[in-house]
Order: structure tokens, then sequence, then C-alpha cells
């Protein structure tokens, strides 16, 4: 059976029916066969939500393509065994050999040496960037352990900070990382114990969203200099004064400009959310009428959770002096959502029922 | 010419016992089609069934046959085999006024009849049957290294297809220069 006799869009209407691991492999076959993957597939490529390169498991990796809620493996991989399976196979991946290995995972599982690491998912990222395109987000999911960026183009970071230590090798880690880091578009620190507190200016300020779950104040809940999209907070204990500064900073303006949603949670019994809004001037709405609900897609969410932030339906609201926005507020138990509309207050108020 | 006579007994209208009330006008008996492919070995196909083919679908759409100018005229297919045509018959038959199910296993498994399969049923324009066709096809690599894959659909390798490629321009040169000799010929 010869593929190339087949008229090209039959040739189109297999290949459309073929998994994004086996088009994979298939572009390794010829240059020609390669070209007539990349423009048949050029819709259903584009249509792609991210390419993930989870690297958070270090002897594991694995790449896969998500569309909305759905993952689909194209690479696994493994550090090389002591020895190849007998029909492994080596592929030329823009300009490296690499090894791959057949699994019953019903895709391809590449296998290398932890010391080639970086040079072997580099070039399989370049070789991904030039087969499904530049149109596609590039996820590169690490953590503080065995950290490593490749240094490419058009890479979106998802950061996961796990390391345990000192206060002061932590803290130095933490800034080494996040300087090293480009632009990064989430951050998450879980159960941080660190003492100190981070700097004000750090770059890790500049994250489109980050995530943090601690127990003391490493990171305040005044959000520092945050210039990124989306917060969520979850702390043992804060400074209330804290959260009042944060709230006031983003209604005058002088703060958080970008900010769209914040969420925190402070699991301390003893920290009165409520008396915030009396503090930093609310406004409602009639309880008689229904306030809009508000709820975003995440700047990143993990496998099995909700791509969506939570819905704010909330009767009080406060207004950014600056710009006439308006937030809405939610005090429920010891959580405070908030949430960034794109409207005025006159608009906002008009799609009260 | 033989004749197999495919599809008569199960597309013809089966006898009424009793007319049903509702149905008062009388029912148009169907009409058939008669197509041979290389091997001339004549098929019977009732409109019904052809109406998976775009292609015989549109030949007969205004063709107004009796049945006797049908069976004097049938649709001469030369480029399928005699084998490919029964498959592609049957499977007609088979689906006649029925919903497509989402896959078909009973698609040939041996690679050269699927490849004429594939053939065959792209120039008739049966879209459902073609994309069956294609899953098999795809399904044929599935978790296949890129040389067991070149092997099964005989993908030429760079080198191969440069010199096709390095081939087939030096025949077009030598053509044009033919063509411009010939031009020249003619002038004087």
């Amino acid at each position: 059976m010869k593929l190339s006799k087949f008229p090209y869009l039959v040739q189109k209407e297999i290949l459309d029916n073929m998994k994004y691991s086996d088009l994979f492999l298939l572009s390794f076959v010829s240059k020609n066969i390669k070209k007539v993957i990349k423009l048949s597939q050029t819709t259903r490529f584009r249509n792609i939500d991210r390419i993930v390169f989870d690297m958070k498991n270090t002897e594991h990796p694995m790449i896969s393509i998500v569309f909305g809620s759905s993952v689909y493996f194209i690479i696994i991989s493994s550090t090389i065994s002591e020895k190849l399976k007998n029909d492994y196979f080596q592929l030329n991946v823009s300009g490296k050999l690499i090894n791959f290995e057949y699994v019953s995972w019903h895709c391809p599982a590449l296998a290398f040496d932890p010391c080639d690491r970086e040079s072997v998912f580099t070039s399989i990222y370049n070789y991904l960037l030039d087969f499904f395109g530049d149109t596609i987000e590039y996820e590169w999911i690490t953590t503080d352990h065995r950290f490593f960026v490749p240094r490419v183009r058009n890479l979106s970071l998802i950061l996961e900070f796990w390391t345990t230590g000192t206060d002061e090798e932590i803290m130095e880690r933490f800034e080494n990382i996040i300087s090293l880091s480009p632009i990064m578009k989430h951050v998450k620190t879980s159960n941080w114990r660190p003492a100190g507190t981070i700097n004000p200016e750090s770059k890790y300020y500049q994250a489109e969203s980050i995530s943090i779950c601690q127990n003391n104040l490493t990171i305040p809940i005044n959000l520092g200099r945050f210039q990124g999209r989306q917060a969520f907070l979850r702390c043992r204990t804060c400074r209330i004064s804290d959260l009042s500064e944060f709230l006031k900073r983003w209604k005058s303006g002088e703060g958080f400009q970008r900010l769209e949603y914040a969420k925190i949670i402070i699991n301390h019994p003893d920290v009165p959310l409520n008396g915030i809004l009396n503090e930093i001037g609310v406004n409602y709405i009639d309880a008689t009428k229904t306030p809009p609900t508000h709820t975003l897609p995440k700047v990143y969410f993990e496998y099995d959770c909700q791509p969506n932030t939570d819905p704010i339906i909330s009767q009080t609201y406060v207004v950014r002096e600056t710009d006439n926005r308006v937030a809405s507020i939610s005090i429920q138990g010891k959580a405070l959502s908030f949430g960034v509309w794109n409207e005025t207050e006159e608009e906002f108020l008009a799609m009260v029922d | 010419m033989s004749s197999t006579e495919q599809g008569t007994s199960s597309a013809a209208p089966a006898e009424p016992t009793t007319a049903p009330e509702s149905a008062a006008a009388p029912e148009v008996p169907e009409s058939f089609y008669y197509v041979h492919g290389k091997d001339k070995v004549v098929h019977k196909v009732s409109a019904g069934a052809l109406q998976h083919s775009a292609l015989i679908h549109g030949m007969i759409s205004n063709l107004g046959y009796t049945e006797e100018q049908a069976k004097a005229n049938p649709f001469p297919f030369e480029n399928i085999d005699g084998d490919i045509l029964q498959m592609v018959v049957d499977w007609c038959n088979q689906h006649k006024g029925k919903p497509t199910p989402p896959e078909d296993t009973n698609l040939p498994k041996q690679k050269e009849k699927l490849f004429d399969l594939v053939l065959a049923v792209n120039y008739l324009e049966i879209k459902e049957l073609l994309t069956y066709c294609c899953k098999q096809v795809a399904m044929m690599v599935k978790g296949k290294s890129p040389e067991e894959i070149r092997e099964i659909w005989m993908i030429p390798t760079d080198a191969e297809d440069e010199a096709a490629e390095k081939e087939a321009k030096k025949r077009a040169g030598k053509e044009a220069a033919g063509e411009t000799a010939a031009a020249a010929g003619d002038a004087k």
C-alpha cells in the first residue's frame, strides 16, 4: 500500500484519524510526509489549547496535548534503564539522536540519560514547536527540585516550590530560581514554612497567577507588588491590616491594576474577616435584588481541578477610584473572594436584576 | 456477460399482505440500476442502495430509465476490480436506508485489498465508507515505529524522494526541450 498514491483528500482523512502520538512518529519517516501532515492538519493543530511538558517527576516527564479538559499523552519518558529493550529505536529529533522504546501505553516512550536531560527535552521542545506550530501555548511545569527551563522562546512556565531546608537556604533558592525563570504563568508554593518575608520587589510578583499555601507570613496577604491577574492564598495566620491594605490599594488604583480575581482563605479561627468591609468602605446592592455572578477561566488549572474560578454572587462591592471599575467582594466563613469586573459601576448596576 | 444480481432479494420490496389503512396510495416500485467493474460482471443494485455513492446518485438522478433501459446500459467502472466493486455493492446494500454505525469491522484486513477499496470508494464518492476505510488505514500504523510505518505505507526515504524529484525535473526539461524543437520545426 503506497500512501502517496492516494489523492490528497484521502491522505488527509487518514491523517485526521490518527492520534497525535502516531502523527509525531510518522513525521520522522520523511521530510515530505512531515510537510503533508503539517499542511493537512493545520486546523486540527491550531485548535490545540496547549502542549504541556510535565517535568515535575524528574525520572518520568510526560508530554501531553490539552484540548479543554481532555488530555492526550504524546510522549512519556523514563531515565534510561541499564539495558535498553531490544526493540528500541533512535530518532533524530532536532539534530539530537534520542532513544525511544516500545511500551504498552499507546504512545512513544523516550529513554534518556539523566545527565543529558536538558538537551533531550530542549530538542523535543524545538521539534514540537516546529511540528505543531507557534500559535499554541507551550507549558513547562517544573519544580524547584532539579530546576531546569530550556532557553527557548514561547514558553509558559508553571513553577512549583517543594523545597525544604533552613529559611535562608530556601529564600535564597527561591529568589535564585525566580530570577532565572522566563515569564511565569503560574507559581505555586505548597505548605511553605519560611519565616522570612519575601522581598516586595521580587520577580515572583510578576507571575500571571500565584497559588500560595503557607504557615507563616512569608508572602504577605497584601500581595506585595503583585502585577498578575489571579491570586489564590491559603494561610494559617495573617495580619488583618495587610488584608485591608491590599483592598485599599486596589480601590485607590495604587496597585493590582491587572488583578481579576483573588481568593484568600485564612484558616486561623480568630481572624474577623467581616470587620474588614466596614474598614475599607464598601457599597451594597439592595438585598431584594440579585447581583450578577462573577467567574473567570483560571490562568492555570491542574488536572482534575475546576477550569474556572469559584462563582462570586455578592451584594457587596467596591469601586476603583481611578477608573470607576467594580469588584465584587464576598466573605463566607474563612474565605474572602474578590472578583474584578470589566464594567464601571453604572454598567455593573445595570446588570443587577 | 454474467450477472450476479446482487441485492435482488434484499432490495426487492416485500409483497404487502394487506394494505395499511393510512397508505392509500400504492407504493412506488423500487428502481434498479446495473454496474460493472473491470471483470464485466454486472451487479444489480437498487437506487436506494446507490444513494450512498454521490457519483452514481448524481448520474442516475435525472436519467428516468425504465428497467429494460437500465439493464441495457450498465454503468461501467473499468478502473475498479470486480471483487472490490462487489464489496462496495454489498456495503451499499447492507446499509441501504439505515444510519451508518460509528465503526465497520467488516472491511478487508489485507493491505492491498483495503488500498484498492479506498481508491474505489473515493472515486465513487461514498463518504461514510471512505471514512471507515481511512480509519482502518490509520489503525494499521497505530503504535508503530517510523521504520515500520515506512514499510507498511511504502513511504520513500528523503534520498529516494530527492532522486525522484531530480528525475522528474530532468524529464520535464527534456520534454520542454522537445516541445521547443518541435515548435521550431513547425515554424520552418
